[in-house]
């Protein structure tokens, strides 16, 4: 099963490379380097549904105190940090030829950089609590005031700020030609089963790690 | 027309593609670690006829 | 102290100086709010009452309630003493911009305290507390204090709370959210 999905996950990756880099269009104004955002958009849509999955998980820990779903909220989380790492890092490198800058303080990128050091914070804690038990409660109740916080930190920083471009996909009506969008989905189709692979294996280790203490 | 930039291009692919592929090698290199040892623990229990702890998937012991 | 500290470090120059005045501020209020909030439950710890804590009958959310308006005033004090301060250092007038300011601060006090105590009791049976409790309260917390120096800034500049009024209902729902998710998690936190 695992290997059907990593099979599946790693078609979806070439095929993402192939459209992002080869079939998808020259842009306009930018040049290539707007190739770029093949990488970085979905890299923030994965960190979202990671946060939003430890978010549901965190929940479902608190009330039930399955320890799959601490393993799971525990997962996604290292894995959600990871992307939101990539979405800063390409963010950044995206940046340099395009405003001149290797940083800026412009909505998304402050945004994200906050929702990394919360969620790396989350990862601290956990490391940090010897008592299983009591980690995953206290990692919980942080997953869910973290999430909690992202709708906060999206307003206050995008308030603050409005140098970054105005958000693609939400727009009603397509602004950009269908082939770029075409190899947007076909980019964020991969990295979601990059991150349901990611996380799959993730709680197997640490279901593993849990019997080796038992 | 702007300037191409493909290295930045590549710098980003480049770098995404090592960040994920060394995730990948840490979870495959530490789930054989974790599989290789409970398959050593296992022997060692029936060689002693001891039984086996089953992982906790739901409910928990109140502490 | 810190007074001091701003001064040296941003020089004489008074144009500058004014258009940092509410980030200091704030700046000051957060340090001294992470001091205070951080010992929330050290006297507990300290005195073994931990126990006693965690065995009390009864909603564990009420000690959150009574140790968050204990910290809110708390930090009122502290920053009522740090506004006159730097009133006076840096010859402010503060007498017409008290009633924004005292909105703008109230708000945003409850905002910290919050969190604050609920990381509070969180972190105080964790080695390296003193580390981890500000790593997780500050970036928490950024979007208040985005709010909360914009807000000053306007106040302080003499405009009314009308026009902050999209901070100001930021501040009110991330008091709302904070102050429900600690009462309805503390009691997961006071478990053991």
């Amino acid at each position: 099963m695992r290997t059907l999905l990593g099979g599946v996950t790693l078609a979806g990756l070439v095929g993402g490379l192939v459209m992002g880099l080869g079939i998808a269009p020259r842009e306009m104004t930018q040049g290539n380097v707007q190739r770029i955002m093949y990488l970085h958009v979905p890299s923030v849509w994965v960190a979202y549904l990671a946060f939003a999955v430890v978010l549901v998980a965190s929940i479902v820990y608190l009330v039930r105190r399955a320890e799959a779903a601490d393993r799971l909220a525990h997962a996604s989380a290292e894995v959600g940090v990871l992307f939101t790492g990539l979405t800063i890092a390409t963010g950044s490198i995206w940046g340099k030829p395009t405003w001149g800058t290797w940083w800026t303080w412009d909505a998304r990128l402050t945004t994200v950089s906050i929702l990394f050091v919360m969620y790396l914070g989350y990862l601290l804690l956990r490391g940090m609590i010897d008592d299983r038990e009591r980690g995953a409660r206290f990692a919980a109740v942080l997953g869910i005031v973290a999430a909690f916080n992202i709708p906060l930190v999206h307003f206050s920083v995008l308030w603050w700020r409005t140098l970054h471009q105005p958000p693609s996909l939400m727009k009603p009506g397509p602004t950009m030609p269908g082939i770029i969008v075409a190899a947007l989905l076909v980019n964020f189709a991969a990295f979601t089963l990059l991150y349901v692979y990611f996380v799959s294996r993730r709680t197997r280790v640490l279901r593993l790690e849990a019997e080796a203490e038992a | 027309m702007t300037a191409d930039n493909w290295s930045f291009v590549f710098a980003a692919y480049g770098l995404a593609a090592v960040v994920l592929a060394t995730y990948w090698r840490f979870l495959v290199r530490r789930e054989k670690e974790l599989d290789d040892a409970s398959v050593v623990r296992r022997q060692m229990r029936q060689e002693s006829g001891r039984p086996e702890p089953q992982a906790r998937a739901s409910g928990h012991p109140s502490s | 102290m810190l007074l001091f500290v701003f001064q040296f470090a941003l020089g004489p120059d008074r144009e500058r100086l004014a258009g940092t005045l509410p980030g200091l501020l704030w700046l000051g209020f957060i340090l001294s709010g992470l001091l205070g909030l951080g010992r929330t439950f050290l006297v507990e710890r300290e005195n073994d009452c931990w126990e006693g804590l965690l065995l009390a009958p009864g909603d564990k959310s009420a000690i959150y309630v009574g140790k968050l308006v204990g910290n809110i005033l708390l930090m009122l004090v502290i920053e009522t003493i740090l506004l006159v301060l730097f009133g006076f250092f840096f010859n402010l007038d503060l007498a017409s911009a008290l009633p924004g300011l005292a909105v703008v601060i109230a708000l945003g006090t409850v905002a910290f305290a919050a969190v604050g105590t609920l990381f509070a009791a969180m972190t105080a049976q964790v080695r390296a507390r003193e580390l981890l409790f500000p790593v997780l309260l500050l970036p928490v917390e950024a979007p208040v204090l985005l709010a909360t120096v914009k807000a000053t800034e306007a106040v302080l500049l003499g405009e009314t709370l009308g026009s902050v009024a999209h901070w100001l209902k930021l501040l009110a729902a991330a008091d709302v959210v904070y102050v429900a998710v600690g009462v309805l998690t503390f009691d997961f936190v006071m478990e053991g």
